[in-house]
């Protein structure tokens, strides 16, 4: 049994066919006709470059975009200036265009190795791919095959380059293994592009296989094993397995959100930049339910200005094309810092100065924040949302201030929204109790699990000591949801939850139980959440929930819900 | 000679693809297109040197232009710069 990196998701079991490269030794020659050796040289860096963008074009059209991309990468790399004035001004010395090559190359792989960051890292391989194939073509070498295994087949090599991929027969490769590589690098990318499971970065693996050799690998935990006949049987099961649900949550693309009864509910994303919006409209979320600003403040030396935050703003809502997009405010302290804020340190953070404490008492700052966010109101249905409220006092405070600013626009004649919502996370056990004072006056609520779970059980889930006790499945936890949904639900204001539990198969029963508007969960899971409310009636979870409400701990709680779990 | 400190604004630093934009931008003048980050000078117009140079996200960076139509490249390289490379 081997143990590597599981990079692709998926079961594969199969016969090894190893991937061999091409025997690329060379003799070094002394060069007599310098001249002729620096054109040979450039003959096969156009050859490379033909191939290169054809292989590109190739991979687009089979593959995807952003694996195109890497071959084009290679395309600007080995015409890099660098590298081909290194590789011209060393056969001018008289060294032969193979050794040139190799030598510059390693120039490179040894400055890349050389850093700290993984991401240069990996570009080794890149610049080893390089070599690789530049060299097979100035010394006249066949490109390895790859297109005619036969089904089942598991892919061995030292590592999967995009070079070989591009001919790669998917419904014939049960499974793909390498030596090198991790998580983020190439052959990861292309093993999931291509929807074949793959375990990376098994030294010598290469090695201690033979062509015939029968193999099972998990994509999911990175584990390596020659299967016994039964193990065989069972991992090609579970595969089946895998891809029926897989297409399963694809045919789930554009359908609503709805129980096995016809309840239709809301399932949007959570995001935390501009750029997660590809995801969100790519697993078909329908809005986003939590956009986190604190990425605009991190990284940065002094606070964001109005017109920097209305850009991010307005992108998302543009691109959202009017669906909601509910925005939350700043939320630093706890355990989010932002050095220019000088923010003392605490004792307890967690229980001090943060999120709407800090912005209501950094006025300057804040306003800029609002204004940016009734601004971008203007370009879709933006929402805004004030995190860690504890009295309804703080909700008042910002709707004032949002008041302010729209009678600022009326005066400068700037568009907004005139309706745009102001809502509350619900997630201090005092907003929970006061949630039916609440609701008249915010918009919406959004139940942060996360904190709430943390404050209810008074536990710093950091802490391994006490960190047992942090459970979404604690009945206490449970009453306290139940209270702030139907709190919301006689006062007709729409509740929504936005921490990791909104996405749990095991409490989505419950909140369809307790009648939870809007569900807002990672872009990943947006047809898995879907799938599982397609799956429970209201009747079925209402019965679920009564049984819960009479368990008194969370081992109980837990295992009821996991019995129940379809 | 023109100069201008500008900052990273991408994720992941200059990575593969932002620097085979900025190559591929900086390759097109005839002046010298030249990174300054910390002590560290690096040749714009080389991925490989980019890439070798490791620039991370928030990190100040001077581009130093020199030449031929030095304003209109240091103008185009500082716009790809702010716009994160169309990232």
């Amino acid at each position: 049994m081997w143990q590597g990196i599981g990079a692709s998701d998926g079961y594969g079991v199969g016969t090894v066919i190893k991937i061999v490269e091409a025997d690329l030794s060379f003799s070094d020659t002394q060069v007599e006709d310098i001249k002729a050796e620096q054109t040979r040289f450039q003959l096969a860096l156009e050859c490379f470059t033909t191939k290169t963008k054809a292989m590109a074009e190739q991979m687009r059209q089979r593959v995807g975009e952003k694996e195109a991309e890497i071959l084009e990468g290679h395309v600007i790399m080995a015409s890099d200036p660098a590298l081909s004035d290194g590789i011209l001004s060393q056969i001018a010395d008289g060294i032969c265009a193979e050794r040139a090559l190799w030598n510059t190359c390693d120039l490179f792989i040894q400055v890349f190795s050389a850093t700290d960051d993984e991401l240069t890292k990996q570009r080794v391989t890149d610049v080893e791919d390089i070599r690789t194939r530049l060299l097979k073509i100035l010394l006249d070498k066949e490109d390895v095959d790859i297109s005619n295994v036969p089904k089942g087949t598991v892919l061995v090599a030292r590592d999967l380059t995009p070079s070989m991929t591009v001919g790669i027969c998917k419904e014939n490769v049960a499974g793909i293994l390498t030596e090198v590589g991790g998580k983020t690098s190439h052959s990861a990318i292309l093993a999931r592009a291509l929807e074949v499971p793959a375990v990376l970065s098994i030294p010598e693996i290469a090695s201690q296989l033979k062509d015939g050799d029968v193999i099972a690998l998990d994509g999911f935990t990175g584990e390596v094993f020659a299967p016994s006949p039964e193990q065989k049987a069972e991992f090609l099961k579970k595969q089946e397995a895998f891809l029926t649900e897989k297409e399963g949550l694809k045919n789930l693309v554009g359908k609503p959100s709805v129980t096995a009864d016809g309840k239709q509910v809301e399932l949007v994303c959570n995001i935390g930049a501009p750029k997660d919006v590809k995801a969100v409209l790519e697993q078909d979320g329908e809005g986003v339910g939590l956009f986190r600003t604190e990425f605009l403040f991190m990284g940065k030396t002094s606070v964001p200005t109005e017109e920097e935050q209305f850009a991010a703003y307005k992108e998302v809502a543009e691109r959202l094309q009017g669906k909601p997009v509910i925005i939350r405010t700043l939320d630093v302290g706890g355990d989010k810092e932002i050095p220019y804020l000088n923010l003392p340190k605490e004792d307890n953070p967690f229980l001090g100065y943060r999120a709407i404490r800090v912005c209501l008492q950094q006025k300057e700052m804040y306003h800029a924040q609002l204004r940016a966010l009734v601004r971008a109101s203007a370009f879709g249905d933006v929402r805004i949302m004030v995190p860690m409220v504890a009295s309804i006092e703080e909700l008042r405070q910002v709707k004032a201030m949002v008041e302010e600013i729209k009678l600022e626009l009326d005066q400068e004649g700037i568009a907004y929204n005139k309706d745009i919502p102001v809502g509350i996370m619900v997630e201090t056990p005092a907003a929970a109790m006061m949630a039916d004072v609440l609701a008249k006056e915010a918009a919406f609520f959004s139940i942060g699990t996360n904190d709430l779970t943390q404050y209810t059980m008074t536990v710093d889930r950091g802490n391994a000591q006490v960190a047992y006790l942090y459970s979404t499945y604690n009945p206490a936890v449970l009453r306290m949801i139940a209270h702030i949904i139907s709190s919301a639900k006689q006062a007709g204001t729409p509740v929504g939850m936005c921490g990791e539990a909104a996405a749990d198969p095991n409490l989505i029963p419950l909140w369809i139980a307790y009648g939870l508007d809007e569900y807002s969960v990672g872009a990943t899971s947006v047809l898995r959440t879907r799938s599982i409310l397609s799956k429970w009636t209201t009747e079925e979870a209402n019965a679920l929930a009564v049984k819960v409400a009479g368990l008194a701990t969370t081992a109980e709680v837990e295992a009821a819900l996991t019995e129940a779990r379809k | 000679m023109v100069v201008e400190t500008v900052k990273v604004v991408n994720e992941q630093g200059l990575h593969m693809r932002p620097a085979g934009v900025l190559s591929k931008a900086a390759a097109k003048y005839g002046c010298d297109v030249t990174l300054k980050v910390g002590e560290k000078e690096i040749n714009a117009k080389s991925i490989m040197m980019i890439i070798g140079g490791c620039i991370k996200c928030g990190a100040d960076v001077e581009i130093i232009c020199n030449g031929e139509q030095e304003e209109d490249a240091l103008s185009e390289i500082k716009a790809l710069f702010a716009s994160g490379f169309g990232e």
